[in-house]
């Protein structure tokens, strides 16, 4: 089956790479590949807090797509690296909005997995008419359920060996409310306390991302250089309910999209971000073409949901 | 404590079952009443001289398959494969009327007498687990070694994964067609719901209503659905008694005296030698079941299958299970 599943498109050196000042405080890093004449497509990474790779590029054909990738605030090659200070969603929210003036792009697609599928929802609820598709994947509303069937009682039941490794910092007494105890140690003066706080963090979700455990990726999340801007960012934006006014939001405010073309992929055992909200997202906004992968975790990167976002987008190129 | 990952299986096996014993007939099929009513079929297949091993079907009400006894050696096992109360060949069918856990257990003694055996090796998977760690409870010096796959206790906590909070997450379309056959108020309690339709005077209604609970069940027990599987829930033969065993058995607690009783009495079977295969991706038993019994039963080994769900007939547990009775025939 993997065989005749579309692959991603070649490796790409961006043809231009800057940073924009977004506040007093933050400059965030952003990068162009592919056509510069090409239709433009902005990729928003997952986390909060998990910022680019050059693979993210190749989800685009090069010839029809001007690719702009960028650091959110306070990761990846955004400064200050870790920073919670001014950084919300509708910061970020913002920022898109300046990284689309400031490359003089009137309209352009929307591509985010995970907090991206968050975050582009936000974005183009927000700012529809500059939106001319959406490829949405992991579907994440922010909602409280979501947190707690991740990081409280959920995902534990299929990773019971995982679990125990990410409950192992956090003391019997504080494991009622996970996500506080963990924000209490991200946020501690203590570097070393920070550090393996937000090593099990970051350890527990890439243990999960992928329906066949992939060990390159859980090494690569416990270093200190993802790991850190990574636990903080997500476990200040969730203790916050993603800075959303209401807990629905995304889901009432659909019917402000119902003229965009989009595409959902979801992978049938993303443990991560669980099926349910990718259905709800279905049953409120028919038109969105929902797919589910029948043999994928949460990850952007599993064979048949890298296949059916490239198909997505490769569909949205001509138009 | 032994735990560990098995190496996943290529999916592209062309016979799932490739990796089980070829397909066997008995040698002996048998009758025996169990009590004024119910009449169970029995069957033995394999080495009639060789080690003696009972396989316990899930559900509650799933009963026995040919396939069932592909599991095992048959130059080295006696296999023995018998219908629990009112399912597969046993009869009444579909009987609810003196059909708890602990008859199933005091069967299973009856049956082990009447064959002539002194201690046997139990395998079960799903409800099969559950029983088969019952019975190991009940008669520790019966069992040689236990086999278990899917593990399913039978707490609250398990019943309301499967049947509230949790599978529904990564199965919310078909969750839908499962809730869908129930009137919105009366969602507040499934169970009972669909207790009321499966005991149901009118033949239409529990009919309806069987087809729906074993599609529910069909749809998440492997990895990747096999729409080919949910042919058998068309089939009233097996639905009618699958879903109103199971269901009776749920709206009862499994007859535990409480609800963590199996898991409690554990140290009853320590030192039984114990293999526990388990499904990463089985969602119907989800794996902190396993996880919890196996830490109950320190020498027991588990392995974790990466690319298996919960049916016992997917490449990597079948090859675990395999593996299993080949290493204690």
């Amino acid at each position: 089956m993997d065989a005749l599943r579309r692959a991603l498109y070649p490796e790409i050196e961006p043809y231009s790479t800057g940073t924009l000042q977004v506040s007093s405080l933050h400059r965030i890093y952003y990068e162009e590949s592919g056509n510069p004449r090409g239709k433009p497509v902005v990729f928003l990474h997952g986390g909060p807090g998990g910022g680019t790779d050059p693979k993210q590029r190749r989800f685009f054909d090069p010839e029809a797509y001007r690719i702009v990738l960028f650091d959110q605030r306070g990761c990846g090659r955004s400064t200050p690296h870790a920073e919670l200070r001014e950084n919300t969603t509708w910061d970020l929210v913002a920022d898109i909005e300046r990284l689309r003036a400031h490359l003089q792009v009137e309209r352009w697609q929307v591509f985010g997995g995970s907090w991206g599928s968050t975050l582009a929802l936000a974005y183009a609820q927000t700012h529809p008419k500059r939106v001319t598709e959406l490829v949405l994947r992991g579907i994440f509303l922010l909602r409280r359920a979501e947190l707690l069937w991740f990081y409280q009682d959920g995902a534990s039941a299929l990773f019971p060996d995982a679990w125990e490794h990410f409950l192992a910092p956090i003391p019997a007494a504080e494991r009622g409310d996970l996500m506080r105890a963990y924000y209490r140690r991200l946020t501690s003066d203590d570097d070393d306390v920070r550090r393996e706080a937000a090593r099990a963090w970051s350890v527990w979700e890439a243990a999960t991302s992928f329906l066949l455990q992939r060990q390159d990726h859980i090494a690569h999340a416990a270093t200190d250089d993802f790991s850190l801007a990574f636990a903080r960012i997500e476990a200040h934006y969730f203790v916050h309910h993603g800075f959303l006014e209401r807990e629905q939001q995304l889901l009432e405010n659909v019917g402000r999209l119902r003229q965009i073309p989009a595409v959902i992929v979801q992978g049938r055992y993303d443990v991560v971000c669980p099926m349910h909200s990718a259905w709800q997202l279905h049953r409120a906004w028919p038109e969105a073409d929902l797919q589910i992968v029948p043999d994928a975790g949460h990850s952007a990167f599993e064979p048949g949901t890298m296949a059916a976002l490239i198909a997505a987008t490769d569909r949205f190129a001509d138009r | 404590m032994a735990s560990r990952t098995a190496h996943s299986v290529p999916h592209r096996v062309a016979d799932p079952l490739g990796g089980l014993y070829p397909p066997l007939e008995p040698y002996h099929l048998g009758r025996l009443g169990v009590d004024a009513q119910h009449d169970l079929y029995f069957e033995q297949s394999g080495n009639p001289n060789g080690k003696p091993v009972v396989f316990l079907h899930g559900g509650p009400g799933g009963g026995t398959d040919p396939k069932h006894r592909r599991f095992f050696d048959p130059e080295h096992y006696r296999i023995i494969l018998f219908d629990q109360r009112g399912c597969g060949q046993s009869e009444p069918f579909a009987s609810l009327v003196d059909n708890t856990t602990w008859d199933l257990v005091d069967d299973i003694e009856r049956l082990r007498n009447h064959l002539g055996i002194d201690r046997w090796q139990v395998f079960g998977g799903s409800w099969g687990s559950t029983l088969g760690v019952a019975y190991a409870e009940a008669h520790p010096t019966r069992v040689t070694e236990l086999v278990l796959r899917g593990i399913f206790m039978f707490t609250d906590r398990e019943a309301e994964w499967f049947y509230g909070r949790g599978t529904r997450m990564l199965f919310p379309d078909a969750w839908e067609a499962f809730v869908g056959v129930i009137p919105e108020a009366e969602r507040v309690d499934l169970i009972a719901a669909y207790y009321r339709r499966l005991t149901s005077d009118d033949p239409q209604v529990r009919a309806e209503a069987a087809r729906a609970w074993s599609i529910w069940e069909t749809r998440v027990a492997s990895l990747v659905a096999d729409e080919a599987s949910l042919a058998h829930c068309d089939d009233l033969d097996f639905t009618m008694a699958f879903a109103r065993i199971e269901c009776h058995y749920f709206l009862h607690h499994g007859f535990l005296a409480h609800e963590r009783q199996l898991l409690d009495e554990a140290g009853k079977i320590e030192h039984i030698p114990t293999t526990i295969v388990h499904g990463r991706y089985d969602v119907i038993c989800p794996l902190e079941n396993a996880w919890a019994l196996h830490k109950r039963l320190p020498r027991s080994e588990l392995v974790i299958v990466p690319d298996g769900g919960h049916s016992a007939f997917e490449p990597g547990v079948a090859a675990a299970l395999r593996a299993a009775t080949d290493r204690y025939r």
